[in-house]
Protein backbone atom coordinates (compact mmCIF):
# COMPACT_ATOMS: atom_id res chain seq x y z
CA UNK A 1 0.00 0.00 0.00
CA UNK A 2 1.58 3.54 -0.71
CA UNK A 3 0.56 7.17 0.12
CA UNK A 4 2.36 9.54 -2.44
CA UNK A 5 5.65 7.92 -3.32
CA UNK A 6 6.20 6.52 0.39
CA UNK A 7 5.80 2.79 1.11
CA UNK A 8 4.38 2.37 4.36
CA UNK A 9 4.88 -1.16 6.11
CA UNK A 10 2.01 -2.53 7.94
CA UNK A 11 3.60 -1.39 11.57
CA UNK A 12 3.34 1.88 10.70
CA UNK A 13 -0.28 1.91 8.93
CA UNK A 14 -1.02 0.53 12.37
CA UNK A 15 -0.12 3.59 14.14
CA UNK A 16 2.47 2.03 16.11
CA UNK A 17 4.85 3.46 18.45
CA UNK A 18 7.48 1.68 19.21
CA UNK A 19 8.79 3.71 22.61
CA UNK A 20 4.96 3.53 23.70
CA UNK A 21 4.48 -0.45 22.92
CA UNK A 22 7.96 -0.99 24.97
CA UNK A 23 6.57 1.65 27.80
CA UNK A 24 3.66 -0.22 28.06
CA UNK A 25 4.44 -3.73 27.66
CA UNK A 26 3.40 -6.31 30.20
CA UNK A 27 6.40 -8.51 29.50
CA UNK A 28 10.16 -7.75 29.38
CA UNK A 29 10.78 -7.62 25.98
CA UNK A 30 14.42 -8.16 24.61
CA UNK A 31 16.54 -6.43 21.54
CA UNK A 32 19.42 -8.11 21.05
CA UNK A 33 21.75 -5.78 18.51
CA UNK A 34 22.63 -8.60 16.13
CA UNK A 35 22.93 -9.46 12.56
CA UNK A 36 26.15 -11.63 12.18
CA UNK A 37 24.01 -14.42 13.07
CA UNK A 38 21.94 -13.88 10.36
CA UNK A 39 24.56 -13.57 7.55
CA UNK A 40 26.30 -16.28 9.10
CA UNK A 41 23.43 -18.40 8.89
CA UNK A 42 22.88 -16.96 5.55
CA UNK A 43 26.00 -19.02 4.51
CA UNK A 44 27.70 -15.27 3.44
CA UNK A 45 30.61 -13.48 4.67
CA UNK A 46 30.77 -9.98 6.11
CA UNK A 47 32.07 -8.45 3.74
CA UNK A 48 28.67 -9.65 1.22
CA UNK A 49 26.66 -8.19 3.93
CA UNK A 50 28.12 -4.96 4.23
CA UNK A 51 28.24 -3.98 0.53
CA UNK A 52 24.73 -5.65 -0.81
CA UNK A 53 21.45 -4.08 0.44
CA UNK A 54 19.80 -7.09 -0.61
CA UNK A 55 21.95 -9.14 1.69
CA UNK A 56 22.00 -6.97 4.71
CA UNK A 57 18.28 -6.81 4.16
CA UNK A 58 17.87 -11.17 4.22
CA UNK A 59 20.34 -11.17 7.76
CA UNK A 60 18.03 -9.22 9.29
CA UNK A 61 15.01 -11.02 8.16
CA UNK A 62 16.25 -14.27 8.95
CA UNK A 63 16.77 -13.53 12.60
CA UNK A 64 13.56 -11.50 13.48
CA UNK A 65 11.69 -14.50 11.71
CA UNK A 66 13.79 -17.26 14.07
CA UNK A 67 13.90 -15.35 16.63
CA UNK A 68 11.47 -13.88 19.83
CA UNK A 69 13.33 -10.27 19.10
CA UNK A 70 10.86 -7.49 19.95
CA UNK A 71 12.77 -5.32 16.58
CA UNK A 72 15.15 -6.22 13.81
CA UNK A 73 18.54 -4.63 13.85
CA UNK A 74 20.60 -3.24 11.18
CA UNK A 75 24.37 -3.94 10.75
CA UNK A 76 26.39 -1.94 13.11
CA UNK A 77 29.12 -0.78 10.56
CA UNK A 78 30.83 2.45 11.95
CA UNK A 79 32.98 2.99 8.75
CA UNK A 80 30.01 3.36 6.18
CA UNK A 81 29.58 6.89 6.99
CA UNK A 82 33.02 7.89 7.05
CA UNK A 83 33.56 6.29 3.94
CA UNK A 84 31.09 8.64 1.90
CA UNK A 85 32.76 11.37 3.28
CA UNK A 86 36.27 9.47 1.13
CA UNK A 87 37.74 7.99 4.22
CA UNK A 88 39.65 4.66 2.90
CA UNK A 89 38.37 1.20 4.42
CA UNK A 90 39.95 -1.76 4.85
CA UNK A 91 37.57 -4.19 4.53
CA UNK A 92 37.85 -8.34 5.42
CA UNK A 93 35.75 -11.18 4.42
CA UNK A 94 34.82 -11.84 8.19
CA UNK A 95 35.30 -9.00 10.00
CA UNK A 96 33.44 -5.51 9.72
CA UNK A 97 35.42 -2.70 7.90
CA UNK A 98 37.57 -0.40 9.36
CA UNK A 99 39.21 2.94 8.67
CA UNK A 100 42.58 3.50 7.48
CA UNK A 101 44.31 6.78 8.11
CA UNK A 102 43.28 9.99 8.44
CA UNK A 103 40.85 12.43 6.41
CA UNK A 104 41.39 15.91 7.81
CA UNK A 105 43.88 16.95 10.24
CA UNK A 106 44.03 20.80 10.88
CA UNK A 107 41.56 23.68 9.94
CA UNK A 108 42.11 24.16 6.02
CA UNK A 109 41.25 20.50 5.34
CA UNK A 110 38.24 20.58 7.54
CA UNK A 111 36.61 23.55 6.27
CA UNK A 112 37.70 21.88 2.45
CA UNK A 113 35.95 18.80 3.31
CA UNK A 114 32.65 18.42 1.69
CA UNK A 115 29.31 17.08 3.32
CA UNK A 116 28.95 14.07 1.00
CA UNK A 117 25.50 13.37 -0.46
CA UNK A 118 23.43 10.33 0.11
CA UNK A 119 24.74 8.47 -3.20
CA UNK A 120 28.27 8.28 -1.41
CA UNK A 121 30.45 5.33 -0.53
CA UNK A 122 27.81 2.02 1.04
CA UNK A 123 25.03 4.71 1.47
CA UNK A 124 22.85 3.45 -1.08
CA UNK A 125 23.05 -0.25 -0.63
CA UNK A 126 22.72 0.95 3.77
CA UNK A 127 19.66 2.78 2.37
CA UNK A 128 18.28 -0.31 0.33
CA UNK A 129 18.69 -2.89 3.17
CA UNK A 130 16.78 -0.69 5.69
CA UNK A 131 13.54 -0.21 2.99
CA UNK A 132 13.32 -3.90 2.02
CA UNK A 133 13.43 -4.62 6.01
CA UNK A 134 11.00 -2.18 6.94
CA UNK A 135 8.52 -3.46 3.30
CA UNK A 136 9.51 -6.79 4.08
CA UNK A 137 8.94 -7.38 7.35
CA UNK A 138 5.81 -7.28 8.49
CA UNK A 139 5.09 -8.26 11.86
CA UNK A 140 7.97 -6.56 13.88
CA UNK A 141 9.54 -2.89 13.67
CA UNK A 142 12.95 -2.68 11.82
CA UNK A 143 15.83 -0.51 14.01
CA UNK A 144 17.83 1.64 11.39
CA UNK A 145 21.81 1.80 12.49
CA UNK A 146 24.32 5.11 11.84
CA UNK A 147 27.25 6.41 13.72
CA UNK A 148 26.87 9.27 16.25
CA UNK A 149 28.64 12.69 15.30
CA UNK A 150 31.80 12.53 17.50
CA UNK A 151 32.37 8.96 16.69
CA UNK A 152 32.39 9.81 12.88
CA UNK A 153 34.37 13.22 13.61
CA UNK A 154 36.69 10.81 15.11
CA UNK A 155 37.10 8.51 12.12
CA UNK A 156 38.20 11.14 9.90
CA UNK A 157 40.28 13.15 12.22
CA UNK A 158 42.14 10.00 14.20
CA UNK A 159 40.09 8.78 17.10
CA UNK A 160 43.65 9.75 19.25
CA UNK A 161 44.22 12.97 18.27
CA UNK A 162 40.30 14.15 18.34
CA UNK A 163 40.74 13.61 21.38
CA UNK A 164 43.61 15.95 22.26
CA UNK A 165 42.40 18.17 19.77
CA UNK A 166 38.82 19.04 21.26
CA UNK A 167 41.17 20.68 23.90
CA UNK A 168 44.00 22.71 21.71
CA UNK A 169 42.19 23.51 18.78
CA UNK A 170 38.53 23.26 19.97
CA UNK A 171 36.64 25.73 16.92
CA UNK A 172 38.46 23.15 14.17
CA UNK A 173 36.41 19.80 15.72
CA UNK A 174 33.21 22.30 15.92
CA UNK A 175 33.71 22.93 12.34
CA UNK A 176 34.08 19.46 11.63
CA UNK A 177 31.33 17.89 14.21
CA UNK A 178 29.02 20.32 12.57
CA UNK A 179 29.64 18.93 9.20
CA UNK A 180 29.23 15.47 10.45
CA UNK A 181 26.00 16.10 12.00
CA UNK A 182 24.90 17.63 8.70
CA UNK A 183 25.61 14.49 7.16
CA UNK A 184 23.75 12.29 9.53
CA UNK A 185 20.80 14.60 10.07
CA UNK A 186 20.20 14.12 6.20
CA UNK A 187 21.03 10.60 6.31
CA UNK A 188 18.92 10.03 9.40
CA UNK A 189 16.15 11.63 7.79
CA UNK A 190 16.65 8.89 4.55
CA UNK A 191 16.59 5.76 7.11
CA UNK A 192 13.62 7.50 8.47
CA UNK A 193 11.58 7.93 4.69
CA UNK A 194 12.68 4.15 4.41
CA UNK A 195 9.54 3.43 7.52
CA UNK A 196 11.84 1.77 9.62
CA UNK A 197 10.93 2.26 13.56
CA UNK A 198 13.84 4.11 14.58
CA UNK A 199 17.65 4.64 13.88
CA UNK A 200 20.18 3.26 16.89
CA UNK A 201 23.01 5.85 16.91
CA UNK A 202 26.45 4.89 17.62
CA UNK A 203 28.19 6.77 19.72
CA UNK A 204 30.94 4.82 21.82
CA UNK A 205 34.26 7.57 21.31
CA UNK A 206 31.73 10.17 23.61
CA UNK A 207 31.95 7.08 26.69
CA UNK A 208 36.13 8.22 26.37
CA UNK A 209 34.80 11.60 27.63
CA UNK A 210 34.27 13.32 30.90
CA UNK A 211 30.23 14.17 31.11
CA UNK A 212 31.36 17.88 30.10
CA UNK A 213 33.39 16.95 27.55
CA UNK A 214 30.04 14.54 26.22
CA UNK A 215 27.77 17.12 26.44
CA UNK A 216 30.03 20.03 24.27
CA UNK A 217 31.18 17.43 21.64
CA UNK A 218 28.31 14.59 21.22
CA UNK A 219 25.36 15.80 23.20
CA UNK A 220 24.95 19.37 21.67
CA UNK A 221 25.21 17.20 18.08
CA UNK A 222 23.16 14.35 18.78
CA UNK A 223 20.61 16.62 19.86
CA UNK A 224 20.42 18.64 16.99
CA UNK A 225 19.63 14.99 14.83
CA UNK A 226 16.91 14.09 17.35
CA UNK A 227 15.75 17.22 16.62
CA UNK A 228 15.64 16.97 13.81
CA UNK A 229 14.35 12.97 13.03
CA UNK A 230 12.67 11.86 16.61
CA UNK A 231 8.76 12.04 16.52
CA UNK A 232 5.88 9.60 17.13
CA UNK A 233 6.82 6.91 14.46
CA UNK A 234 10.60 7.32 14.72
CA UNK A 235 12.72 6.77 17.82
CA UNK A 236 16.42 7.68 18.06
CA UNK A 237 18.52 4.88 20.24
CA UNK A 238 21.54 6.59 21.68
CA UNK A 239 23.95 3.84 21.89
CA UNK A 240 27.25 4.51 24.01
CA UNK A 241 28.70 1.44 25.19
CA UNK A 242 32.41 3.45 25.64
CA UNK A 243 30.51 5.19 29.04
CA UNK A 244 31.33 3.41 32.50
CA UNK A 245 28.78 6.23 34.54
CA UNK A 246 30.20 9.37 33.81
CA UNK A 247 28.31 10.26 31.05
CA UNK A 248 24.89 9.20 32.08
CA UNK A 249 23.96 13.18 32.43
CA UNK A 250 25.04 13.69 29.12
CA UNK A 251 23.45 10.84 27.52
CA UNK A 252 20.10 11.59 28.90
CA UNK A 253 20.33 15.38 27.91
CA UNK A 254 20.57 14.52 24.00
CA UNK A 255 16.45 14.17 24.21
CA UNK A 256 16.56 10.89 22.89
CA UNK A 257 13.78 8.22 23.61
CA UNK A 258 15.87 5.50 23.98
CA UNK A 259 19.46 4.95 25.88
CA UNK A 260 21.64 2.13 24.71
CA UNK A 261 24.29 0.65 27.02
CA UNK A 262 27.46 -1.32 27.28
CA UNK A 263 28.62 -3.88 29.48
CA UNK A 264 30.84 -1.49 31.34
CA UNK A 265 28.32 0.02 32.95
CA UNK A 266 25.90 -0.82 36.16
CA UNK A 267 22.50 -1.05 35.11
CA UNK A 268 21.46 -0.89 38.52
CA UNK A 269 22.43 2.69 38.47
CA UNK A 270 21.69 3.67 35.13
CA UNK A 271 17.95 2.26 35.53
CA UNK A 272 17.62 4.72 38.52
CA UNK A 273 18.97 7.50 37.43
CA UNK A 274 17.03 7.53 34.20
CA UNK A 275 13.47 9.03 33.99
CA UNK A 276 11.09 6.71 33.28
CA UNK A 277 9.67 7.82 30.19
CA UNK A 278 12.80 7.19 28.62
CA UNK A 279 13.35 3.55 27.51
CA UNK A 280 16.20 2.21 28.65
CA UNK A 281 18.34 -0.88 26.92
CA UNK A 282 21.23 -3.14 27.36
CA UNK A 283 24.02 -4.47 28.34
CA UNK A 284 24.92 -8.23 28.76
CA UNK A 285 28.47 -8.71 27.60
CA UNK A 286 28.45 -9.47 23.75
CA UNK A 287 31.97 -10.99 23.84
CA UNK A 288 32.48 -12.57 27.75
CA UNK A 289 28.98 -13.94 27.42
CA UNK A 290 27.65 -14.04 24.02
CA UNK A 291 30.75 -15.17 22.42
CA UNK A 292 32.68 -17.19 24.96
CA UNK A 293 30.56 -18.16 27.73
CA UNK A 294 28.92 -21.21 27.63
CA UNK A 295 25.10 -21.34 27.83
CA UNK A 296 24.53 -21.89 31.17
CA UNK A 297 26.60 -18.78 32.10
CA UNK A 298 24.47 -17.07 29.40
CA UNK A 299 21.19 -18.24 31.09
CA UNK A 300 22.79 -17.30 34.69
CA UNK A 301 23.74 -13.46 33.54
CA UNK A 302 20.31 -13.14 31.67
CA UNK A 303 18.36 -13.62 34.44
CA UNK A 304 20.83 -11.44 36.72
CA UNK A 305 19.70 -8.54 34.69
CA UNK A 306 16.17 -9.85 34.49
CA UNK A 307 15.99 -9.37 38.00
CA UNK A 308 18.25 -6.71 38.48
CA UNK A 309 16.01 -4.77 36.28
CA UNK A 310 12.16 -6.12 37.65
CA UNK A 311 9.91 -3.24 37.76
CA UNK A 312 11.58 -1.29 35.47
CA UNK A 313 8.62 -0.80 32.59
CA UNK A 314 11.17 1.15 30.71
CA UNK A 315 13.91 -1.42 30.09
CA UNK A 316 14.44 -3.47 27.14
CA UNK A 317 16.91 -6.20 28.00
CA UNK A 318 19.85 -6.42 25.30
CA UNK A 319 23.26 -6.90 24.24
CA UNK A 320 25.80 -4.43 25.40
CA UNK A 321 26.78 -3.94 21.94
CA UNK A 322 26.62 -5.76 18.52
CA UNK A 323 27.09 -9.27 18.61
CA UNK A 324 30.00 -10.31 17.12
CA UNK A 325 31.00 -13.06 13.95
CA UNK A 326 30.43 -16.43 15.05
CA UNK A 327 28.57 -16.18 18.42
CA UNK A 328 26.91 -19.96 18.60
CA UNK A 329 23.20 -20.36 17.99
CA UNK A 330 22.98 -22.68 21.27
CA UNK A 331 23.79 -19.00 23.47
CA UNK A 332 21.56 -16.95 21.75
CA UNK A 333 18.65 -19.87 22.33
CA UNK A 334 19.94 -19.88 25.73
CA UNK A 335 19.36 -16.13 26.25
CA UNK A 336 16.28 -16.06 24.75
CA UNK A 337 14.89 -18.94 26.31
CA UNK A 338 15.61 -17.49 29.71
CA UNK A 339 13.69 -14.10 28.66
CA UNK A 340 10.85 -16.55 27.62
CA UNK A 341 10.77 -18.37 31.20
CA UNK A 342 10.90 -14.89 33.04
CA UNK A 343 8.04 -14.08 31.25
CA UNK A 344 6.49 -16.74 31.88
CA UNK A 345 6.43 -16.91 35.54
CA UNK B 1 61.18 18.97 45.80
CA UNK B 2 63.34 21.31 43.63
CA UNK B 3 61.13 24.26 42.58
CA UNK B 4 61.75 23.55 38.95
CA UNK B 5 60.99 19.36 39.48
CA UNK B 6 57.68 20.86 40.94
CA UNK B 7 56.96 22.90 37.84
CA UNK B 8 57.81 19.70 35.60
CA UNK B 9 55.07 17.60 37.91
CA UNK B 10 52.72 20.40 37.71
CA UNK B 11 52.73 20.44 33.64
CA UNK B 12 52.83 16.78 33.19
CA UNK B 13 50.34 16.29 35.55
CA UNK B 14 48.09 18.58 34.01
CA UNK B 15 49.24 18.27 30.05
CA UNK B 16 50.87 21.52 30.08
CA UNK B 17 53.19 20.31 26.95
CA UNK B 18 55.19 24.28 26.39
CA UNK B 19 55.06 27.49 26.33
CA UNK B 20 53.01 27.84 23.27
CA UNK B 21 49.89 25.52 23.89
CA UNK B 22 46.64 27.01 25.13
CA UNK B 23 45.86 24.00 27.09
CA UNK B 24 44.99 24.26 30.46
CA UNK B 25 44.01 27.47 30.35
CA UNK B 26 44.86 28.56 33.98
CA UNK B 27 48.68 28.34 32.82
CA UNK B 28 48.07 29.75 29.02
CA UNK B 29 51.05 31.76 28.63
CA UNK B 30 53.08 29.85 31.19
CA UNK B 31 56.35 28.01 30.42
CA UNK B 32 55.63 24.36 29.70
CA UNK B 33 57.15 20.43 30.36
CA UNK B 34 59.15 21.35 27.57
CA UNK B 35 60.75 24.97 28.70
CA UNK B 36 61.04 23.77 32.51
CA UNK B 37 62.76 20.09 31.52
CA UNK B 38 65.14 22.19 29.37
CA UNK B 39 65.69 24.88 32.19
CA UNK B 40 66.58 22.13 34.60
CA UNK B 41 69.02 20.47 33.22
CA UNK B 42 70.89 23.69 32.72
CA UNK B 43 70.56 24.50 36.37
CA UNK B 44 72.39 21.55 37.02
CA UNK B 45 69.40 19.16 37.69
CA UNK B 46 70.28 15.76 36.91
CA UNK B 47 68.66 13.59 34.16
CA UNK B 48 67.62 10.94 36.47
CA UNK B 49 66.17 13.18 39.23
CA UNK B 50 64.12 14.96 36.38
CA UNK B 51 62.66 11.23 35.45
CA UNK B 52 62.79 9.79 39.20
CA UNK B 53 61.07 12.81 40.55
CA UNK B 54 59.63 14.69 38.00
CA UNK B 55 58.12 12.54 35.27
CA UNK B 56 57.63 8.95 36.89
CA UNK B 57 55.58 10.65 39.81
CA UNK B 58 53.52 12.78 37.79
CA UNK B 59 52.46 9.59 35.22
CA UNK B 60 51.69 7.58 38.13
CA UNK B 61 49.70 10.24 39.57
CA UNK B 62 47.64 10.65 36.13
CA UNK B 63 47.41 7.46 35.91
CA UNK B 64 45.68 6.85 39.27
CA UNK B 65 43.53 9.47 38.52
CA UNK B 66 42.44 7.66 34.88
CA UNK B 67 41.59 4.55 36.90
CA UNK B 68 39.74 6.89 39.93
CA UNK B 69 37.61 8.24 36.69
CA UNK B 70 38.91 11.47 37.53
CA UNK B 71 39.98 12.40 34.17
CA UNK B 72 39.31 10.88 31.39
CA UNK B 73 41.33 9.85 27.92
CA UNK B 74 41.83 13.49 26.22
CA UNK B 75 43.48 14.45 29.70
CA UNK B 76 45.57 11.41 30.08
CA UNK B 77 46.54 11.94 26.28
CA UNK B 78 48.00 15.67 26.49
CA UNK B 79 49.81 14.51 30.02
CA UNK B 80 51.47 12.01 27.72
CA UNK B 81 52.44 14.75 25.25
CA UNK B 82 53.82 16.75 27.81
CA UNK B 83 55.76 14.00 29.29
CA UNK B 84 57.08 13.23 26.04
CA UNK B 85 58.05 17.05 25.45
CA UNK B 86 60.23 16.52 28.52
CA UNK B 87 61.58 13.12 27.33
CA UNK B 88 63.18 14.53 24.14
CA UNK B 89 65.56 16.23 26.21
CA UNK B 90 66.62 13.50 27.82
CA UNK B 91 66.95 11.01 25.00
CA UNK B 92 70.62 11.81 24.89
CA UNK B 93 70.76 10.43 28.53
CA UNK B 94 69.22 7.51 27.59
CA UNK B 95 71.32 6.55 25.04
CA UNK B 96 74.60 7.06 26.50
CA UNK B 97 73.17 5.23 29.80
CA UNK B 98 73.32 7.97 32.12
CA UNK B 99 69.77 7.23 32.72
CA UNK B 100 68.55 3.69 32.82
CA UNK B 101 65.32 3.03 32.39
CA UNK B 102 62.98 -0.15 34.06
CA UNK B 103 63.49 -2.01 31.52
CA UNK B 104 61.88 -2.50 27.55
CA UNK B 105 58.53 -3.01 26.08
CA UNK B 106 58.00 -4.37 23.17
CA UNK B 107 54.37 -3.00 21.88
CA UNK B 108 51.86 -3.66 18.70
CA UNK B 109 48.34 -4.18 17.99
CA UNK B 110 48.11 -7.93 17.00
CA UNK B 111 48.22 -8.45 12.76
CA UNK B 112 44.76 -7.81 11.69
CA UNK B 113 44.15 -5.14 13.62
CA UNK B 114 43.97 -1.63 12.96
CA UNK B 115 42.99 -0.42 15.67
CA UNK B 116 45.52 1.87 18.03
CA UNK B 117 43.48 4.50 20.82
CA UNK B 118 44.17 1.68 23.37
CA UNK B 119 47.66 0.34 22.32
CA UNK B 120 49.16 4.23 22.04
CA UNK B 121 47.37 5.18 25.90
CA UNK B 122 49.37 2.64 26.80
CA UNK B 123 52.47 2.75 25.20
CA UNK B 124 52.95 6.51 26.59
CA UNK B 125 52.04 5.57 29.63
CA UNK B 126 54.22 2.47 30.56
CA UNK B 127 56.89 5.19 28.50
CA UNK B 128 56.24 7.56 31.18
CA UNK B 129 56.70 5.04 33.98
CA UNK B 130 60.02 4.82 32.92
CA UNK B 131 60.24 2.09 30.25
CA UNK B 132 61.98 2.27 26.93
CA UNK B 133 59.15 1.44 24.21
CA UNK B 134 59.50 0.14 20.36
CA UNK B 135 56.03 0.64 19.25
CA UNK B 136 55.51 -1.67 16.12
CA UNK B 137 52.56 -0.22 15.36
CA UNK B 138 49.16 -1.62 14.49
CA UNK B 139 48.64 -5.42 12.24
CA UNK B 140 51.68 -6.28 13.66
CA UNK B 141 52.61 -9.55 12.39
CA UNK B 142 54.18 -13.00 14.01
CA UNK B 143 57.69 -12.74 12.64
CA UNK B 144 58.02 -8.58 13.37
CA UNK B 145 57.46 -9.63 17.40
CA UNK B 146 60.28 -12.31 17.67
CA UNK B 147 62.42 -10.27 14.96
CA UNK B 148 62.24 -7.01 17.38
CA UNK B 149 62.44 -9.73 20.03
CA UNK B 150 65.73 -11.05 18.32
CA UNK B 151 66.70 -7.37 18.75
CA UNK B 152 65.91 -6.80 22.42
CA UNK B 153 65.76 -10.53 23.95
CA UNK B 154 65.12 -9.02 27.57
CA UNK B 155 62.51 -6.91 26.65
CA UNK B 156 58.84 -7.76 27.57
CA UNK B 157 56.07 -7.74 24.97
CA UNK B 158 52.50 -6.53 24.74
CA UNK B 159 49.86 -7.30 22.74
CA UNK B 160 46.66 -5.22 21.84
CA UNK B 161 43.96 -5.98 20.15
CA UNK B 162 40.15 -4.71 19.58
CA UNK B 163 38.17 -7.08 17.72
CA UNK B 164 37.13 -10.50 18.80
CA UNK B 165 37.61 -11.94 15.63
CA UNK B 166 41.13 -10.87 15.77
CA UNK B 167 41.88 -11.23 19.66
CA UNK B 168 42.61 -14.83 18.43
CA UNK B 169 45.50 -14.23 16.78
CA UNK B 170 47.15 -13.18 20.13
CA UNK B 171 47.99 -17.13 20.50
CA UNK B 172 50.26 -17.92 17.61
CA UNK B 173 52.48 -14.87 18.29
CA UNK B 174 52.71 -15.86 21.95
CA UNK B 175 53.00 -19.66 20.74
CA UNK B 176 56.05 -18.11 18.78
CA UNK B 177 57.28 -15.41 21.05
CA UNK B 178 57.68 -18.59 23.75
CA UNK B 179 59.11 -21.15 21.17
CA UNK B 180 61.93 -18.54 20.65
CA UNK B 181 62.32 -17.77 23.75
CA UNK B 182 60.58 -19.20 27.05
CA UNK B 183 61.37 -16.72 29.74
CA UNK B 184 59.78 -13.73 27.81
CA UNK B 185 56.93 -12.09 29.43
CA UNK B 186 53.92 -11.48 27.33
CA UNK B 187 51.10 -9.03 28.55
CA UNK B 188 48.10 -8.63 26.44
CA UNK B 189 45.28 -6.29 26.57
CA UNK B 190 42.29 -4.40 24.98
CA UNK B 191 38.56 -4.31 25.14
CA UNK B 192 37.06 -7.48 24.32
CA UNK B 193 39.79 -9.29 26.85
CA UNK B 194 39.27 -10.87 29.87
CA UNK B 195 42.19 -12.13 32.23
CA UNK B 196 40.43 -15.77 31.73
CA UNK B 197 41.06 -15.31 27.98
CA UNK B 198 44.51 -13.96 28.64
CA UNK B 199 45.34 -16.88 30.53
CA UNK B 200 44.02 -19.00 28.04
CA UNK B 201 46.09 -18.26 25.28
CA UNK B 202 49.00 -18.00 27.18
CA UNK B 203 49.77 -14.88 28.24
CA UNK B 204 51.52 -13.82 30.89
CA UNK B 205 49.73 -10.89 32.41
CA UNK B 206 46.76 -9.06 31.30
CA UNK B 207 46.59 -4.86 31.19
CA UNK B 208 42.68 -4.32 32.37
CA UNK B 209 44.10 -0.44 32.12
CA UNK B 210 47.33 1.47 31.57
CA UNK B 211 47.99 1.79 35.24
CA UNK B 212 47.29 -1.94 35.65
CA UNK B 213 49.81 -3.01 32.86
CA UNK B 214 52.29 -0.54 34.53
CA UNK B 215 51.65 -2.21 37.43
CA UNK B 216 52.35 -5.80 36.01
CA UNK B 217 55.48 -4.60 34.21
CA UNK B 218 57.03 -2.93 37.56
CA UNK B 219 56.31 -6.06 39.54
CA UNK B 220 57.78 -8.14 36.84
CA UNK B 221 61.28 -6.15 37.28
CA UNK B 222 61.19 -5.98 40.64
Amino acid sequence: MTFGCKILHPYKLLEMNFIKEILESEKRLAIPIMTHPGIEALGKIVKEAVCSGEIHYEAIKYLVDKYDTFAGTAIMDLTVEAEAFGTKINMPDEEVPSVIGRLVSDLESVEALAVPNLSAGRIPEYIKANKLAAENIKNKPILSGCIGPYSLAGRLYDMSEIMVAIYIDPDTINILLQKCTDFLISYCKALKQTGTAGVIMAEPAAGLLSNEDCMEYSTKYVKQIVDAVQDETFAVILHNCGNTGQCNDAMIQSGANALHFGNKIDMAEVLRVCPENIVVSGNLDPVGIFKQADKEEVAKATNELLNISKGYKNFVISSGCDLPPHVSTENIDAFFDTVKAFNNQ
Amino acid sequence: MNPILEKIFECVEFGKINLAANFPPQMKGQPGADEYTKEALDSGITPSDIMNEALIPAMNKVGQKFTENKIFVPQMLLSAKAMNAAMEHLKPFFKSGEVKRKGTFILGTVFGDLHDIGKNLVGMMVEGAGWEVIDLGIDVKTEKFVETLQQHPNAIVGISALLTTTMVNMEPVIKAIKEMSPATKVIVGGAPLSQEFASSIGADGYGKDPQASIQWLDSVVA
